[in-house]
């Protein structure tokens, strides 16, 4: 444990070291919230409410789930990377696992993120668009709780795709594609209520909406009551199943590695 | 510096020699960063810079089919030199003419007349087949079909690329990426040819190969050939002259055959000693024999040359004062030639 | 001139042969492009399901606009999409020095090192949005409205390109400028809706520091009857041709300076 501690830690040193990716990656978050906040508005030109959101709980949706969406991402691409140039061998005779690794170092740019990037445009929202609080008190920690387990599947997911590097030669395809459905489905755009009945439908079988949509969804009350317990309940399903299918594969990985030298 | 050329400044004069360099100069700045918070605020207003003097007023010129090797340490200004002539560099003050040419001025048709390898970078195109990069390369420098096709079939032939023309240049070993690289530096028939460090890293089969063909090169189309390396056999089988600088300057300028008569007799003898103290040379060595210092305790190497003594005679007054735990008897190296030279002077 | 359209011919012809060895990537690229810009197209019905127009302006004219920055976008994609990485492909591991032994223009030949076929799904996407509006709309489509509409298309691809092209040429001088052009390349959003709908300094930016304005949105409202924006938008190809013009002669700049650090 301690040494993927100290793993996390150096990535968080490397990523405070790169200011000017710091603040460009600021810039581009507040430019699109900036955006966000100048469409909805003008969709709510002369409206109350849309399926019953009022316009402050319908900003306060679309800011905190363009923020949370830029979590769910994970290392996939690293790995893919590592396996293409053939690192993957070399990584695999230190003395960690590779996987753990990989997501020490993502917590780690996850971590410095939500301090440096996160918090403060969260703040700057509450001041300048006037995003709501959490719908109840309960509802802020059962959120946060939320998105902690939506990050963890983001990032499995992403994984998927790394490993999928042993077999698909062109991973920029893939990862654009995830990057389609994920953008899509997990609800960044916009909540999933809004979506027309079958869509819905489809999406509550989909693994994406635990990642953005639940989350976002508890804190603005579009999920209330026992719903709450139950969402978190199938977040953690997705979680465990999604941990498992990894494994799976990353155990033919690994025999592929040894038998044709990655 | 001595030239043993001068017969050089007539064509320095006359302007028909193929490279000529004088009082070429080549500066950087460099901002000095303080550490903290409170440097980096400092750093927006005021700056402190040093100057670093890469290439401090060279002087030489070569003419067409010299086959010459431009020697010294890393940093010592070697690649700043080449990347001047080859017009990638703007020279801080200085004159520089390759072809009659002033490569910063007129890239374009310098880059024409010249050919280049850049140790581990690549000439070629990363994704494609070699093949496929000679064609484009075809194009880019505009070579005639005819004569296109009649260089390639020898290059084939004399490198041996057959078998790797159509493998994508990632999937080629080291060895065989050198001789595509070769062979693309060479393939619009180029007045000069910069290369540096062509063997870097290679096994003694596809050196000899690169030597050889860099010959043939130079003995077909009188190509002048400008190299860096650090191989001194290289030098040995390439070269007739060569050229050495050290912290941006010129140590020697001369033929290779005057230089092996001064120091080809220079053996060095590598000690490895149980010290108590500091280290002093035995009496009967005393003004024979050169004391280079190891990176180690105890580590010591001596350099002599075999006109005026015998190995054994070194070994011996040494394990006369001195307990050796071990010690090695080295070829002649270019790198202590060169540390010879700046040492002692020419 | 001919000569340069000759080599790019080359150029192209290569990466071609390279595409037809991964064709299933190559396929699967195409499919992701096609389905991140759909995306973004289905979330704007989604909302038009909700309501009637946005601040005025109705789901086809919007679509309109998107249809003319997605096409400018691609043809940017498609063929200028090596400025991106000039700094981490070219500067940063000495590239850039063997681009500059040869003899031809460096930016020629930055550009012709990539030709992203993946483009061809961003077409395909904005010429199916864009006829889906043409059609919808209660325009009357002549040969010169098509003529001045692809005239628009490319002006578009221009100004897209020579932002990119500013940014990417801060390269030389801070090795790699990726994030700021990220960054910047994050105002082309704006871009998808009428600019009706942002504050004045936001149009400013966007008209005069930043011209994305001329990608999509002032084109589009020549065709657009009742817009409150009447000619401005026959400015694009002028402003294409000055951004351009600006964003060489940065790069012109950007190559002297490295040739006097050579870092």
């Amino acid at each position: 444990m301690r040494k993927y501690w100290e793993l996390m830690k150096s990535q968080i040193k490397l990523d405070s070291a790169y200011t000017i990716w710091y603040w460009s990656g600021t810039a581009s978050t507040i430019l699109r919230v900036f955006v966000i906040y100048a469409f909805w508005s003008a969709v709510y030109d002369n409206r109350v409410e849309i399926t019953g959101i009022p316009l402050s709980t319908m900003l306060t949706y679309v800011v905190l789930a363009t923020l949370l969406s830029n979590y769910s991402a994970g290392v996939g691409y690293e790995l893919a990377n590592r396996v293409r140039n053939g690192e993957v061998a070399i990584e695999l005779m230190r003395p960690y696992d590779l996987m753990h690794k990989l997501v020490a170092l993502d917590l780690g740019t996850k971590i410095t993120s939500s301090v440096r990037n996160t918090l403060p445009i969260i703040i700057l929202s509450f001041i300048f668009i006037g995003i709501n609080l959490p719908h109840t008190w309960f509802a802020g920690p059962l959120s946060i709780l939320s998105a902690i387990i939506g990050v963890f599947i983001g990032a499995q997911l992403d994984m998927i795709i790394g490993i999928l590097a042993f077999w698909v030669f062109y991973i920029w395809g893939l990862r654009i594609l995830r990057n389609a459905i994920l953008l899509f489905f997990s609800g960044a755009l916009l909540p999933i209520s809004l979506f027309p009945d079958w869509l819905q439908t489809v999406s509550t079988f989909l693994p994406f909406q635990s990642i953005v949509y639940v989350p976002v969804a508890i804190y603005t009350g579009q999920i209330t009551g026992s719903d709450i317990y139950f969402s978190i309940l199938m977040q953690l399903v997705w979680l465990v199943v999604i941990f498992g299918i990894i494994r799976l594969l990353w155990s033919f990985a690994l025999r592929r590695v040894t038998i044709f030298g990655g | 510096m001595v030239n043993y050329y001068p017969e050089n400044r007539e064509y320095f004069e006359m302007g028909c020699s193929m490279i000529e360099v004088r009082g070429l100069t080549k500066e950087y700045t460099i901002v000095k960063k303080s550490p903290g918070l409170r440097g980096a605020v400092k750093g927006l207003f005021v700056r402190d810079y040093t100057v670093k003097r890469a290439v401090d007023n060279i002087n030489f010129s070569i003419n067409q089919g010299e086959l010459v090797g431009y020697i010294g340490a890393n940093g010592a200004g070697k690649s700043t030199t080449i990347k001047m002539l080859s017009g990638i560099l703007t020279p801080s003050s200085g004159e520089v003419k390759v072809n009659g040419i002033i490569p910063y001025q007129e890239r374009k048709k310098n880059a024409q007349t010249i050919g280049a390898v850049f140790g581990q970078r690549t000439q070629l195109f990363w994704d494609i087949a070699v093949r496929e990069s000679y064609h484009l390369l075809k194009h880019i420098y505009q070579i005639p079909d005819k004569q296109h096709k009649e260089t390639l079939e020898m290059f084939i032939e004399v490198l041996n690329l057959g078998p790797l023309l159509a493998t994508p240049v990632r999937q080629l070993s080291l060895g065989q990426k050198m001789r595509c690289e070769l062979a693309a530096a060479f393939l619009h028939n180029p007045s000069i040819v910069y290369l540096d460090e062509p063997t870097i890293g290679l096994d003694v089969a596809v050196k000899t190969r690169i030597r050889a063909f860099i010959r043939e090169m130079n003995k077909l189309h009188n190509t002048t050939v400008l190299l860096t390396t650090h191989d001194m056999q290289d030098i040995e089988e390439i070269c007739n002259r060569i050229i050495i600088i050290d912290e941006g300057k010129v140590l020697y300028d001369g033929s290779l055959a005057s230089i092996k008569e001064r120091f080809g007799q220079k053996r060095v003898i590598h000690f490895e000693l149980d010290l108590e103290g500091e280290f002093t040379l035995p009496a009967a060595l005393e003004g024979k024999a050169n004391v280079i210092p190891g990176e180690e305790e105890g580590k010591i190497s001596l350099s002599f040359s075999s006109k005026e003594m015998n190995a054994a005679d070194v070994i011996s007054a040494v394990l006369g004062e001195y307990r050796a735990r071990d010690l090695t008897i080295a070829d002649p190296k270019i790198e202590t030639i060169v540390h010879e030279i700046y040492e002692r002077g020419v | 001139m001919v000569r340069y359209a000759r080599l790019y011919w080359e150029f192209f012809k290569m990466h071609i042969k390279v595409m037809m060895e991964y064709r299933i990537d190559f396929l699967i690229g195409i499919l992701s492009v096609f389905l991140i810009q759909g995306t973004s197209i289905f979330f704007v019905a989604i909302v038009f399901d909700h309501i009637e127009a946005l601040h005025g302006w109705t789901f086809y004219q919007i679509l309109f606009i998107y249809g003319i920055a997605q096409t400018g976008r691609a043809l940017e994609f498609i063929f200028f999409d090596n400025l991106w990485v000039l700094g981490q492909n070219y500067i940063r591991p000495g590239q850039f020095d063997r681009i500059l032994i040869r003899p031809v223009n460096p930016l020629f030949h930055v550009l012709a090192d990539r030709v992203q076929a993946d483009g061809v799904g961003q077409v395909l996407m904005g010429l199916i949005v864009l006829i889906t509006a043409m059609v919808n709309l209660p325009i009357e489509w002549g040969i010169s409205e098509l003529l001045l509409l692809v005239l628009m298309i490319v002006s578009s691809g221009a100004i897209f390109m020579a932002v990119n092209l500013f940014f990417a040429s801060l390269s030389f001088w801070i090795v790699d400028s990726i994030p700021i052009m990220g960054a910047v390349f994050t105002l082309s959003d704006f871009t998808r809706y009428p600019m009706s709908i942002y504050n004045r300094s936001v149009k400013f930016v966007l008209t005069w520091l930043i011209p994305y304005g001329f990608t999509a949105f002032y084109p589009a409202t020549l065709f657009i009857e009742n817009s409150e924006y009447t000619m401005i938008g026959l400015l694009s190809p002028v402003v294409a041709i000055i951004s351009v013009t600006i964003a060489y002669q940065v790069w012109k700049k950007g190559l002297k300076a490295f040739s006097s650090t050579g870092s």
